[in-house]
């Protein structure tokens, strides 16, 4: 019973032992309480109940006040999602491109203003570079995920 | 009299104001846009009409078709809640000449309060105490950036502008360097025209460190026009509450006293009717500012509710059907806090979040209110205000209340879509909210590089044994489990997950 799971420091494998009803990890273990519930024993012999949930391909996990999200990768797949474009956080509508194609800007630099929830938030560049395609003009509107504006580091 | 009313709302607020009408034995309608259909606020009304249109404006601000369904179904009054058209004379007119009774004050009494600029005169003329500042009257546009940059001079920084028409922190910008003034006051002119219509801004002397303290007030037909004491909701983020509490932590009898009797000024000024809120800022000295009067019932009434024992919603209904309002003099009783639940990643500059409401399990327990619009299986849209509930606590001390509010965040389950319950639950920990000391600048003093939950390794380590026990139990294909992987899963044909209305 091998999972593994994305998180910001690379992928996380995690192999359980199963013991009948049980499942151990280091120290932890498992056990289903009722539905979406599980009891949690902790090393130190605390104890606490958490509930999870899977949405898409992510686990959401609450435990003792805190929710932790883990993507599940698919034996097989690959994770590499790193485009380096900058992307909408949000669905919304462009109010203001505050930049051109073929443009150099500096990391933290202000790209685009964008407006949802009707409130305004800025995009900006995340490392230095130069602006080599806006996707999208002031007006229109853009879906949650899409790519804004492709930004080349190599300067 | 009054005896069904239609609530020109949605969300939490119109589902307080439909129990409220139910309590009260009054009929009830609910308006409704497509997107809302199948909201809690509908299943609580007895009847509900459809609108026409898609947008907010099409929707929920079209006077027109809001009236024509008052008429349709007999409604004989309109309570507009607070946002939408709560604070629109030109609405409260039409209602009126509609032969309807609004649950609000007069037009007229909106129109000097709501617009900011003319309420800083008015309350000046009523002696009331106003910020420094100055309201800029410049008709031509092109001159107005050159007006504001004059003015900014004369008022000096930091100062904040605001736009005459605001509120809930749109068309406002804080600047601290001149140099960002141009800029601040474009996207402020920009934010007003598109959220109200009125691009003018107005020029505050910043304020740094002063608690924002409210006065309710309620006044009626009778000749009594009364205060229900404070609420402290200095705790903000982006200009917005997040984190309210009565009585004010740290209010004497005498400051509630002379602010109280500054809010019943204000709202005699302008011939007040009904329940509202008079807004100030208290400095650090000791010295109190008039900011505004909200002429509506205020996100954060419940804290006054637990702690004075008036229903405010009631008091409206009464007051607005002519009866004098039942409450009699101010008790406060215990303490009460309110936190407000966002769907926002408070770890990444509070954005906004969407997504299903896959699992919603709110605390439950002896002194817990909770105000919401949403239940499990609903989903966040970012067609709406992204507010999911209010979490309200009341104990016999403020110590005590905290402690509540604590365990109740703690037993807070939402899955699906991110919130800012773990936020919520570190501040109840930061010292100045112990301390009862918190300004309007808290949260970006107490993270002045944004906030990020703490890290404990082995919670999160139990956190990915429970994501893999849970892969490997199949939790998510278990039938009536709370997990949805597109909704309609074989395994679950129960799941009440992922609704999707036509």
């Amino acid at each position: 019973m091998q999972h593994t799971f994305a998180s910001s420091e690379g992928p996380v494998e995690v192999t359980l032992a199963r013991d009948g009803e049980v499942l151990h990890l280091s120290g932890f273990s498992l056990t289903q309480h009722d539905r979406g519930r599980l009891m949690v024993r902790l090393p130190d012999g605390g104890k606490c109940i958490a509930h999870a949930t899977k949405v898409g391909d992510v686990w959401w996990v609450h435990l003792n006040g805190r929710t932790y999200r883990w993507e599940r990768i698919e034996p097989g797949s690959s994770s590499a999602h790193d485009e380096g474009g900058l992307v909408a956080p949000m669905p919304g509508k462009v109010l203001d491109v505050l930049v051109r194609e073929g443009q150099s800007v500096e990391a933290g630099a202000a790209l685009m203003v964008l407006e949802a929830m009707k409130m305004e938030h800025r995009i900006v560049a995340s490392t230095n570079g130069t602006v080599t395609h806006i996707h999208f003009k002031a007006g229109e509107q853009v879906a949650q995920g899409a790519v804004l504006l492709d930004l080349d580091e190599s300067e | 009299m009054v005896s069904k009313v239609l609530v020109a709302n949605r969300g939490e607020i119109a589902c307080r104001i439909l129990r409220a009408c139910s309590e009260a034995g009054l009929g009830s309608v609910a308006i409704c846009a497509s997107n809302d259909q199948g909201s809690l606020f509908t299943e609580l009304a007895d009847e509900v009409v459809l609108l026409k249109g898609d947008s907010i404006g099409e929707t929920y601000l079209d006077q027109e078709q809001i009236i024509a369904a008052a008429h349709s179904t007999g409604a004989d009054a309109i309570h507009p809640g607070f946002g939408f058209l709560s604070e629109r004379a030109d609405f409260a007119r039409q209602v009126s000449a509609n032969g309807l009774i609004w649950i609000g004050p007069s037009p007229e009494a909106i129109d000097q309060m709501g617009d900011k600029m003319t309420a800083r005169q008015t309350m000046r003329a009523a002696g009331v105490p106003v910020i420094p500042g100055e309201e800029v009257e410049e008709d031509d546009v092109g001159k107005t950036l050159e007006a504001l940059r004059e003015a900014a001079k004369r008022v000096g920084y930091p100062l904040l502008l605001k736009a005459s028409s605001g509120g809930g922190g749109k068309g406002m910008r804080a600047v601290h360097d001149p140099a960002d003034f141009d800029q601040a006051a474009s996207a402020a002119q920009r934010e007003a025209i598109a959220a109200f219509g009125d691009g003018r801004i107005y020029i505050e002397r910043l304020l740094t460190g002063s608690k924002h303290i409210e006065i309710q007030v309620l006044a009626d037909r009778h000749g009594r026009t009364i205060h229900l004491g404070e609420r402290e909701c200095s705790v903000q983020r982006r200009h917005q509450k997040v984190f309210e509490e009565a009585p004010g932590p740290t209010m004497t009898p005498e400051l509630r006293d002379a602010m109280g009797q500054a809010a019943v000024a204000a709202a005699q000024a302008v011939n007040y009717e009904g329940a509202g809120t008079v807004e100030f800022l208290l400095a650090a000295s000791g010295e109190f500012f008039f900011l505004e009067m909200n002429t509506r019932i205020q996100v954060e009434h419940p804290v006054t509710e637990l702690v004075t024992g008036v229903d405010i919603v009631r008091e409206q209904l009464r007051i607005a059907g002519g009866d004098p309002m039942s409450c009699g003099d101010l008790m406060i009783r215990g303490h009460a806090i309110e936190v407000r639940l966002y769907a926002e990643d408070a770890a990444n500059n509070f954005l906004p979040a969407i997504g299903p409401l896959a699992v919603f399990r709110p605390p439950e327990g002896p002194g817990i209110r909770l105000d919401t619009g949403v239940r499990e299986g609903d989903d966040v849209t970012p067609n709406y205000d992204p507010m999911l509930a209010k979490l309200i606590v009341w104990a016999p001390s403020r110590v005590e209340a905290l402690q509540k509010m604590r365990r109740a965040l703690d037993e807070f389950v939402i899955l699906g879509t991110t919130t800012n319950v773990e936020f919520l639950r570190d501040l109840c920990d930061a010292q100045p909210v112990i301390d009862g000391s918190t300004t309007t600048t808290t949260i970006d003093t107490l993270w002045p590089k944004g906030w990020n939950p703490p890290r404990d390794m082995t919670l999160e380590d139990a956190s990915l044994l429970v994501a893999a026990g849970a892969e490997t139990l199949g939790l998510h294909l278990q039938r009536g489990s709370a997990s949805t992987e597109g909704g309609h899963g074989p395994e679950s044909p129960f799941t009440t997950l992922h609704r999707r209305y036509p």
